[in-house]
């Protein structure tokens, strides 16, 4: 299984060294939405990553090769940290490097959390479906999203910044704790829908 | 007592507009089974199955002896694999897939790969997607052979290979054979292949086995009757699988020369079937009757 993960990285060669570069060049000249464009560039390269493999042929290879169905839907739930691992360490020496300063561990646990929670709902979709009807999925949402700051709450955005904010400022242990214990419940969960998914599909 | 690599016990496998039935027939080691049988009748169904990219509805099916519930990664380790398409990245080179198949298998061996690559003449560092059919064969035949694999599965791999290269194929696979420890089963629907190198014959039609016999075993049973019109009654119509008439006669397949031969005597001519004429009267005879008229 960790075959499958370096496979991974080993073929997101290219894109990491565009990807990441860019990133750095995204902090260097904003410095404030690292949280923002973290999440946004782990999701483009892991994305980029589950895409590639989403061919009936690459299927059709990966299991005819000695892997099981379980270790090659766990291989991208493990891969999604790799990546995340990696943008995270970019973010964090980038920032070192251009600013003086490294973000806060918060924010970074913050953008672990995200892309947790955004992989938790489109692995499973993915399989399910495929990953080009992500991108309907995420144009439907964000749809709602607009209607829902037009019509309902005109504030949203101001109250997202206020959670977000709210959440960074607590120092509460526990809340963390059960913060992180859900997300890792939704994720083990996420991650068992998949491989039933998976080990449904025919070829 | 031969012992069996494949076996297939009352397989079911159900689709909306198809269905392979009660599906049995086994693989020997050490031999090459030819699979035929025409378009869309189910062997792709079959061999999918035997890689378990596909789980039967009802039945088991066993390689080496085990089960893919329990043993998946044991028996893929022993399996090379050959498909009509390219599985392959689009992206990548020979190199890049030797990396891939390598940390996949436990004996993938470099220096028989890279004897493979010079054999067939392969540029490794250029994008397989840019290969020629032939090239692509060759280059699923290096991957597949180089980690010492017991058994090769192999969907339809001479189609769309012109005739010269069809037969280097069959040369690399005879080579292949020497041990005596391997074996190959693959489907094709070039029947003239089979003939070059093929132990025995596995037919299926329809989803159903119509066959699976050793080669010789089908020379000494089926025959081409060929006679006079006025020899066809009620009765020795239930001789032939499939009845062709014309205003010349009649020409026939029997899967019991013997008796054939015993009842219709010197009257008819007998004639060895090719695997072609065995298909296309088992075809017909399915269809409808045993009567074709011409």
């Amino acid at each position: 299984m960790l075959q499958l993960i370096r496979k991974d990285v080993m073929l997101q060669k290219n894109t990491l060294l565009i990807m990441l570069p860019l990133l750095v060049v995204y902090i260097a000249l904003n410095a404030s939405a690292t949280i923002l464009s973290g999440v946004l560039f782990t999701i483009a390269i892991t994305m980029q990553a589950f895409m590639l493999d989403e061919k009936r042929q690459i299927h059709i290879l990966f299991n005819s090769l000695p892997y099981t169905r379980k270790e090659i839907v766990t291989s991208k739930y493990i891969g999604v940290f790799c990546f995340t691992g990696l943008v995270l360490l970019t973010i964090l020496i980038a920032n070192l490097v251009i600013h003086g300063e490294s973000p806060t561990w918060k924010e970074l646990l913050f953008i672990l959390c995200l892309t947790t929670l955004f992989f938790s709902f489109s692995l499973p979709f993915s399989y399910r479906f495929k990953s080009q009807y992500l991108l309907f999925a995420s144009i439907g949402t964000f749809a709602a999203y607009l209607v829902v700051i037009n019509v309902f709450i005109p504030n949203l955005h101001d109250l997202i910044r206020e959670v977000v904010a709210f959440l960074l400022a607590m120092e509460q242990v526990q809340l963390y704790v059960l913060v992180g214990c859900a997300l890792v419940i939704v994720y083990i969960l996420s991650w068992l829908l998949s491989i039933r998914i998976y080990e449904k599909k025919m070829f | 007592m031969m012992e069996n690599v494949i076996e297939l016990k009352q397989v079911h496998k159900s689709f909306p507009n198809f269905q392979v039935k009660d599906l049995s027939f086994s693989v020997k080691k050490g031999f090459v089974t030819g699979f035929i049988g025409g378009n869309g009748v189910g062997k792709s169904t079959t061999i999918k199955m035997l890689m378990n990219l596909l789980q039967p509805d009802a039945g088991t099916i066993s390689i080496f002896g085990m089960n893919y519930n329990k043993h998946e990664k044991e028996i893929k380790q022993r399996i090379g694999f050959v498909y009509d398409e390219n599985v392959f990245y689009e992206q990548s080179t020979m190199l890049d897939m030797r990396s891939i198949m390598k940390s996949a298998y436990a004996k993938w061996d470099d220096e028989l790969f890279h004897y493979y690559v010079k054999e067939f003449e392969l540029p490794i560092k250029q994008k397989i997607k840019s290969f020629s059919k032939g090239m692509m064969m060759k280059a699923s035949l290096a991957l597949a052979l180089s980690h010492h694999a017991e058994l090769i599965i192999m969907d339809e791999p001479t189609s769309g290979l012109d005739p010269i290269f069809r037969r280097e194929l069959l040369d690399i696979l005879h080579s292949f054979m020497q041990d005596g420890e391997k074996t190959i089963f693959f489907s094709t629907h070039i029947t003239t292949d089979l003939d070059r190198i093929a132990d025995y014959i596995t037919f299926i039609h329809n989803g159903e086995l119509m066959f699976s016999k050793e080669y010789y075993q089908i020379e000494e049973e089926y025959a081409i009757i060929k006679g006079a019109t006025e020899l066809l009654d009620r009765d020795t119509e239930k001789e032939f699988i499939a009845i062709r008439r014309s205003n010349h006669g009649f020409e026939a397949l029997t899967s019991n020369k013997a008796q054939a031969s015993h009842l219709f005597g010197d009257s008819v001519l007998l004639e060895k079937p090719s695997l072609e004429d065995i298909m296309y009267y088992t075809k017909k005879g399915a269809e409808g009757g045993a009567a074709i008229n011409t």
